[in-house]
């Protein structure tokens, strides 16, 4: 054994030295991270995102390359607001790399710099799954995602100063693509300013902020709390009153509870990824553009 | 190499260290034909479990253990008292019974709370993978307590298992030894499932067991047996679950099904050679 192991740590030195002066090692949490990292680091980085597009980002089950991962990271991105709070300490402990511990630069803590909304004023588990920092889905606002973008770009500088002018230009590139795209996306939606989407679980607030989409009926009774028979009465007797007629579900969510509403309501059922990745949707602005011109359709289609 | 041996050594550890227990009561249970019993005390466990977050205590703290474990006990008082010699009513079913209705019980209070289908399938399939060191000692610091009880009072133990009508001639309380047979195989399920998970449980506990059952007669040989059985598994699940990159608990359990697969092919042949 003892031999084996000088004849390995050699090689284990080389190869620690060859990755070090190579590619910056990236751990993403969600996709969207991923989607904007990738956007940022190119080439320069190895990326890997730990929750599937398909996934329910709150509940992520764990797989033992996830701590390979996580142990050879150099930075790692996380959302913060408590989103990953149920999965994520757990597995860093089990990796065991102080580089990415809190308070490390190559600790990426994404929603550091962005104003969340939902902020409670009581925190109280009676209320359903509240996050005691706010909401943390806000990468539903590109221009939230234009913060995030120039956070992780000065990370990456900090890691990697010689790929620091590379990170800078796909920053700058990125800025810019998403101002005109705005401009196009706020052009698409603005004529339904004001008619509300129905959602499943509070997740599209900061989109509906933006776009000017009220988003506050939504078919769980509280964040995380299965629909009930009561409730869904309940949001059927308003969607009827108010003629509400868009309800959008994300993959991991039950369709059928969403499509009994709309029959009785004569609704449309839009299905809208949690995040890029999927076909179609590889890259944020890909991503953003299928929503945006999904519900422009669909309220477009309705009289 | 040195890298997976850092990242597996605590699930290495918690499926070698753990199953030495779990293999030898499940000798017992497949013996009592109680098969699931374990599957129905740790869901009436979990049970305590799901009051607990409705009371707002975190699901690893002490008073959410406290629930758990006092539910385990009133689970041990219904099984030692339903230890019945009539046929109409087969234990197993009210075993069954047991499981169902704490299952929807759980459901029931578990719909007002946000964690709850989290919890539910943490309890279901565990989290083996990222158990921590302090839990593994811990675990095996109740299990090396529990074991040495079983082998004080081993006579007793064995007899109301292996041979209850015996042990009733002989004037042995069979009610008092048989509440405290389940009242520590409670305790030992419920801890173990708060690492690996109802499946891993269960899996330790009968596989091993039921393999021995086919090789051997004599209960040391077959404690033998079931102890390298559920070692040898473990390893090929954790090496199959670090090398192709599947969820542990699972593999593991799946490596303990190949090991029954082979032991009765290897049987079959064995009396075929006979005949």
């Amino acid at each position: 054994m003892k031999i084996s192991l000088c004849f390995l740590f050699p090689a284990v030195l080389g190869l620690a030295v060859v990755t070090a002066s190579a590619r910056l090692n990236v751990v993403a949490t969600t996709p969207d991270l991923g989607a904007i990292a990738s956007a940022i680091g190119g080439d320069a980085i190895d990326l890997t995102v730990l929750a599937k597009p398909t996934e329910d980002p709150h509940f992520v089950d764990a797989k033992p390359s996830y701590l390979v991962k996580l142990n050879r990271a150099d930075a790692l991105i996380e959302g913060g607001a408590e989103l990953e709070a149920g999965w994520l300490a757990p597995l860093l402990e089990g990796a065991r790399n102080p580089r990415i511990e809190r308070g490390k630069p190559g600790r990426i803590i994404a929603a550091e710099g962005i104003a969340l909304l939902e902020v409670p004023s009581v925190l109280d588990r009676s209320q359903g799954d509240i996050h005691a920092s706010g909401n943390p889905h806000f990468l539903t606002d590109p221009v939230n995602a234009g913060i995030v973008a120039a956070h992780i770009a000065r990370a990456f500088a900090d890691l990697d100063g010689a790929a620091a002018g590379r990170f800078a230009a796909n920053e700058r590139k990125f800025a810019g693509e998403l101002q005109s795209r705005l401009a196009g996306w706020q052009k698409a939606l603005a004529p339904f300013a004001g008619r509300p989407v129905v959602t499943y679980h509070n997740y599209w607030i900061y989109f509906g902020h933006r776009f000017n989409l009220p988003m506050d009926l939504f078919l769980e009774p509280k964040p995380g709390i299965p629909p009930t028979p009561a409730h869904l009465a309940g949001v059927i007797t308003r969607m009827r009153a108010d003629h509400l007629r868009l309800i959008a579900v994300q993959p991991y969510q039950n369709r059928k509870t969403a499509e009994t509403v709309a029959s009785h309501t004569d609704a449309v059922v839009l299905d809208w990824p949690s995040f890029p990745g999927g076909p179609g949707t590889e890259t944020y602005f890909e991503w953003m553009d299928f929503l945006v011109l999904s519900t422009a359709k669909a309220f477009a289609a309705q009289p | 190499m040195l890298e997976s041996f850092q990242i597996m050594q605590w699930p290495l550890l918690a499926c070698l260290l753990l199953p030495g227990l779990l293999v030898y009561l499940g000798l017992h249970i497949v013996e009592r034909e109680i098969i699931f019993v374990d599957l129905s005390l740790a869901q009436v466990a979990a049970l305590g479990t799901c009051l607990g977050i409705l009371m707002h205590y975190e699901a690893d703290s002490w008073e959410s253990y406290a629930l758990s474990l006092g539910f385990t006990l009133v689970g041990a008082g219904i099984f030692t008292f339903t230890r019945t010699k009539s046929h109409r009513v087969p234990q197993e079913a009210l075993i069954g019974i047991v499981y169902v209705v704490t299952a929807a019980l759980g459901i029931l209070l578990l719909s007002r709370s946000p964690e709850g289908n989290e919890e539910l399938r943490r309890t279901l399939i565990g989290e083996v993978l990222l158990v921590t060191p302090a839990q593994v000692l811990r675990t095996f610091g109740l299990f090396v307590a529990i074991g040495i009880v079983h082998w004080f009072f081993r006579d007793k133990f064995l007899a109301i298992s292996f041979d209850p009508d015996g042990a009733a001639a002989r004037g042995l309380s069979i009610h008092w030894w048989d509440f405290a047979f389940y009242a520590m195989f409670g305790w030992v399920v419920t801890s173990f499932v708060q690492i690996g998970g109802v499946l891993l449980v269960f899996s330790f506990l009968i596989v091993p067991a039921v393999c021995a059952n086919f090789l051997a007669e004599k209960l040391r040989s077959r404690l033998v047996i079931g102890w390298v059985t559920a070692t040898l598994a473990s390893i090929v699940g954790l090496y199959a679950s670090y090398s192709i990159d599947l969820p542990t608990g699972a593999a593991i359990v799946c490596a303990l099904g190949l090991a029954l697969l082979g032991t009765i092919v290897a049987t079959s042949f064995r009396k075929a050679k006979v005949l």
